[in-house]
């Protein structure tokens, strides 16, 4: 080997991952860790009643109190993060698989198919979220995977929209020229060259979408469409406390709180992985 | 000089934090402007010379520091004035105009009140009064119909016009001194000119003082009193521009100006760049600076770093600069063996046409009533050339003349509306398939933005790689040792593959974009601005490598550019393109001399360069074309603009084509004897 052939690597920085990746991280794998080992580790079986021990408060027994038919609150809560987690990332996944090719084709096909994939998404916004779900849910009877299929759709337009708005600006660069001017096929040009540039906004944008299908899911279930009692989920949790606000406020105070934890959790999720991933705001830091 | 200086910097200091520690931006610069001077501050991207246009308006942001200097303006330390005070001084003594005329103008604000702003807030003048005023500025600064413009917005005008008003804006508080930061950089040379003309007489009216930040050396020679060349953050050269620009002190002085290519009449030769590239910020090498980039560096050039001193009535940075030599001699050095263009026509293009739909409006009223009105834009308008292989066609004209529609139409990345492409004798206008997929093959293209022609999330061997799957035709255990060669080919190390575009410099992806261009081993490669947005050195490197690649695989290349003396440096003919239609087509040599067409005639005279000495008079000056291609005009295209033209012939018949010599034509309605003349001596004839 000749000496100047050794490659003088460009000088590899050493990995580091944004705080916000870490914290992120670590909430949303507490909380997942939590959702799998909840039989196991939920004092109480989460539909155990117990008439005596109605809306007791917070106790050593019973650290999160009981709600109105004396059910723990804790074990109901823990249970209830993996009807809810699954509601969310089921629903987000759906939109996604659906949403992002349809969005790529959009923003980068020819003005024709543009006007069908947008006028179509059109008419599924024109409907209310939760008519469209119940549209869906009504024909067949109600089950949690229906009801994750019908967030999932409903959240389709929104990144239909996003995927499209990204990638009418990346079409614009001029290696995507280059890539037609060695003509290489469609498919290609969408998700080799377009999509791994499009990750960034569409990666924040689903730890939003996880967020809002959990509480759309939870609205379901409100409405008797989703998870059914007496399965715990936290949305449910909610609304079957809602006449016991004021005389018992830890029943919907517990699921509440852990909702508000996943949310942030997953969005710093997302905001860290954006900034890890994007290898212009890694070389940004190091200057 | 008065012994008093209007602004002195005296050696600034500064560094911008960042997570390496803190890196040194400028270090150690001096230099001051005595009232009515104008200092030209030259230096390539990364010089520092931006920084100290922020330093002096107090505008660093919070992430620099300034780690010892001074600025005195009038004799103040604007350091230690109270904040009010320094209020008062920037925009009112002291104001600014910045490169980007469009970003700087608030876009929802009448111009007049953005003109009439500083006056109000910095001598308290009423607002119908400082209105009234900048109905004057805008006067002042050669606008017409001011009274009108005042109440534009700033998209209604050209980016000519936004300048004008910017100058107006800074001007009208009176200020002592200005600074302006490349303030031609995004205009036309045709614009540049006159904003550059308008700049000068400003100065001399009013015994301004400036401060001008630019790359570009003719600008300077044009403006100019003195230079101050910076180079990493520091000063290597100060002197009256006339040693600068033609018998530089410091050997990086010399090396920019010989890697400007000229307007002469230098076929086929090649630049001589400076070698290396600037030290990345935070590496800044022991001793002198320049040392790894000078051709003359001896040993103590490598230890220690010298002071500024006086040498030739200048002040330079350099151990070596008594000894050094200082024979002046032009830009290029001629290579003897190159290949000349073959006779067989590889591209024939016919008649080309390409109409964008900008939308319908709907009129009410006429004989039926409702009708429905649509408008197109003809950005390529019956184009016809030829291109030989081997043979360098070189393309210029202004933004908006359509020369990168017509270079995209013919590698077929955008369809054609009209007329008939052929390539190697096959008709190729709707090719499709297979067929297209040969084109591709044979036909190639390098585009002008470095920083978006390669993905930045794979690596380079991975875009040179994809173009040798679709389009190489080789067996697998060759792609990568043929990687490799398209590597070494343009210049660049093998272990490149390796790297990411943000690992690149701006000369280097332009290197890999034609790496990945001669993939398919193409014979014709469209070159699309390829050295507009490199440095002065790197430019000279990118057009050798393209000079070197033509010689050696015997490529044909259309080379667009809006600057005229990069085309001249390597085309072998050129053709002149003005709102969709080429104007004027020839040898270089014949474009570049009389007989010529108005509007390239224009072109050379606007063309700032460092051996300039054409006299005020001499100079033409066009019109502002606002929004030249939203409708072409009948006749003659350029007549609204044309400083020659004769009459209400040019308005309504399309001019004829006529031909000084073999292979030159003028579109022109003027003979070719009175094209010959230079346009002043028409003139001075006419009123004789």
């Amino acid at each position: 080997m000749v000496s100047a052939l050794v490659e003088p690597r460009p000088a590899r920085r050493k990995w580091r991952l944004p705080v916000t990746l870490l914290v992120g991280l670590a909430i949303t794998g507490v909380i997942l860790v939590l959702a799998i080992l909840a039989p196991v580790i939920a004092p109480y079986p989460f539909d155990g009643m117990n008439i005596l021990t109605r809306l007791k408060p917070p106790s050593a027994a019973h650290w999160f109190g009981t709600d109105d038919f004396g059910r723990d609150v804790l074990s109901r809560t823990l249970i209830g993060a993996r009807l809810s987690l699954l509601m969310g990332f089921g629903a987000t996944f759906i939109s996604f698989a659906i949403g992002v090719p349809l969005g790529l084709l959009s923003g980068y096909a020819s003005r024709t198919v543009d006007e069908m994939i947008m006028r179509a998404m059109d008419v599924l916004m024109s409907f209310p979220p939760i008519l469209l779900g119940l549209l869906i849910l009504t024909v067949t009877p109600p089950s949690i995977w229906k009801a994750m299929v019908a967030v999932g759709i409903v959240y389709v337009p929104a990144i239909v929209r996003l995927t499209r708005s990204v990638t009418l600006e990346i079409a614009q660069e001029e290696f995507i020229q280059a890539a037609r001017a060695r003509d290489d096929d469609l498919l290609y040009i969408l998700f080799r060259e377009i999509l791994p540039n499009a990750w960034p906004p569409l990666i924040v944008e689903a730890g939003l979408r996880v967020t809002f299908a959990i509480l759309l899911g939870a609205a379901f279930s409100f409405l008797g469409m989703g998870a059914q009692p007496p399965s715990s989920d936290w949305g449910l949790m909610i609304s079957d406390a809602r006449p016991y606000l004021e005389a018992a406020p830890w029943v919907a105070l517990a699921p509440g709180l852990a909702m508000s934890l996943t949310v942030i959790g997953i969005n710093l999720l997302g905001d860290g992985l954006r900034m890890a991933l994007d290898p212009r705001l890694q070389a940004g830091k190091s200057g | 000089m008065s012994i008093d200086p209007l602004l002195r910097v005296e050696s600034l200091c500064v560094s911008y934090a960042s997570l390496n520690g803190n890196v040194p931006a400028l270090r150690d610069v001096s230099f001051s402007v005595a009232r009515g001077e104008a200092l030209a501050l030259v230096g390539e991207s990364g010089s520092g010379k931006s920084t100290v246009a922020l330093a002096i308006l107090g505008l660093l942001g919070s992430e620099a520091t300034v780690g010892g200097g001074r600025i005195l303006y009038a004799g103040a330390d604007l350091a230690r004035l109270p904040a009010e005070e320094l209020g008062r001084l920037r925009g009112n003594r002291l104001s600014t105009v910045f490169q980007d005329p469009f970003a700087t103008l608030n876009p929802s604000m009448p111009i007049g009140m953005q003109v009439a702003e500083p006056l109000m807030r910095h001598k308290a003048m009423p607002r119908q009064e400082a209105l009234a005023r900048a109905v004057a500025a805008l006067a002042e600064v050669g606008l017409s119909r001011p009274a009108e413009l005042a109440k534009a917005y700033p998209h209604q005008l050209s980016g000519g016009m936004q300048q004008r008003v910017l100058i107006a804006s800074a001007l009208i508080c009176e200020p002592d001194l200005i600074i302006l930061d490349e303030p031609t950089t995004a205009l036309d040379v045709t614009i540049e000119a006159q904003i550059l003309d308008l700049l000068d007489t400003l100065r001399r009216r009013r015994n301004l003082a400036m401060l001008f930040i630019t790359h570009n050396l003719g600008v300077v020679n044009r403006i100019c009193d003195r230079t101050c060349v910076l180079y990493a953050g520091s000063v290597l050269e100060e002197g009256p521009k006339d040693l600068t620009l033609h018998r530089p002190l410091h050997p990086y002085t010399q090396g920019l100006l010989r890697a400007v290519p000229q307007l002469g009449p230098r076929r086929r030769a090649r630049l001589r760049p400076i070698p290396g590239h600037l030290p990345e910020a935070g590496m800044l090498p022991k001793g002198c600076v320049f040392h790894p980039r000078c051709s003359h560096a001896l040993g103590e050039c490598r230890e220690d770093e010298q002071l500024l001193r006086p040498l030739e009535g200048g002040m330079v940075r350099c151990w070596r600069a008594d000894s050094l030599p200082r024979a002046e001699d032009g830009g290029a050095t001629a290579v003897d063996a190159h290949a000349a263009p073959t006779r067989n026509v590889l591209l024939d293009v016919q008649d080309l046409r390409k109409t964008y739909a900008l939308g319908r409006k709907i009129r009410f009223g006429g004989p039926h009533l409702v009708r429905v009105e649509r408008s197109e834009v003809r950005a390529v308008d019956g184009v016809s050339l030829t291109i030989r292989a081997g043979e360098v066609l070189g393309l210029a004209g202004e933004s908006g003349s359509g020369k990168s529609t017509l270079g995209r139409c013919l590698v077929r990345l955008i369809q054609t509306s009209g007329g008939m492409i052929r390539f190697d004798g096959e008709d190729v206008t709707d090719a499709g398939g297979a067929a297209l997929h040969e084109f591709r093959r044979d036909v190639q293209i390098v585009f002008q933005n470095p920083a978006s022609s390669l993905n930045p999330r794979r690596r380079v061997g991975a875009t040179i790689g994809r173009s040798l799957d679709l389009l190489g035709n080789i067996p697998r255990q060759d792609r990568q040792p043929r990687i490799d060669a398209l590597l070494e080919a343009v210049g660049l190390p093998a272990h490149f593959a390796n790297r990411f575009p943000h690992q690149l410099s701006g000369g280097e992806r332009q290197r890999v974009s034609i790496a990945r261009a001669l993939a398919s081993n193409p014979k014709f490669i469209v070159c699309d601005e390829p050295v507009s947005a490199l440095d002065v050195s790197v430019q000279a490197t990118v057009l050798n490598l393209l000079a070197d690649l033509r010689d050696r695989l015997q490529l044909a290349y259309l080379f667009i550019s809006h600057d005229l003396s990069a085309v001249a440096h390597i085309a072998d003919r050129i053709a002149v393109m003005y709102a969709g239609a080429i104007c004027e087509e020839g040898p270089t040599d014949a474009v570049l001399s009389r007989p010529n067409h108005p509007y390239t005639e224009a072109l050379l005279s606007a063309v700032p360069t460092v051996n300039d000495a054409t006299k005020e008079d001499s100079r033409i000056r066009l019109r502002d074309g606002a929004n030249a291609s939203s409708h072409t005009p009948t006749g003659c295209r350029f007549h609204p603009r044309c400083p020659r033209k004769i009459g209400p012939i040019c308005e309504q018949k399309v001019p004829p084509v006529v031909s000084p010599s073999e292979g030159h034509w003028i579109s022109c309605h003027l003979p070719v004897e009175e094209l010959s003349l230079p346009a002043a001596d028409v003139k001075n004839r006419e009123m004789a």
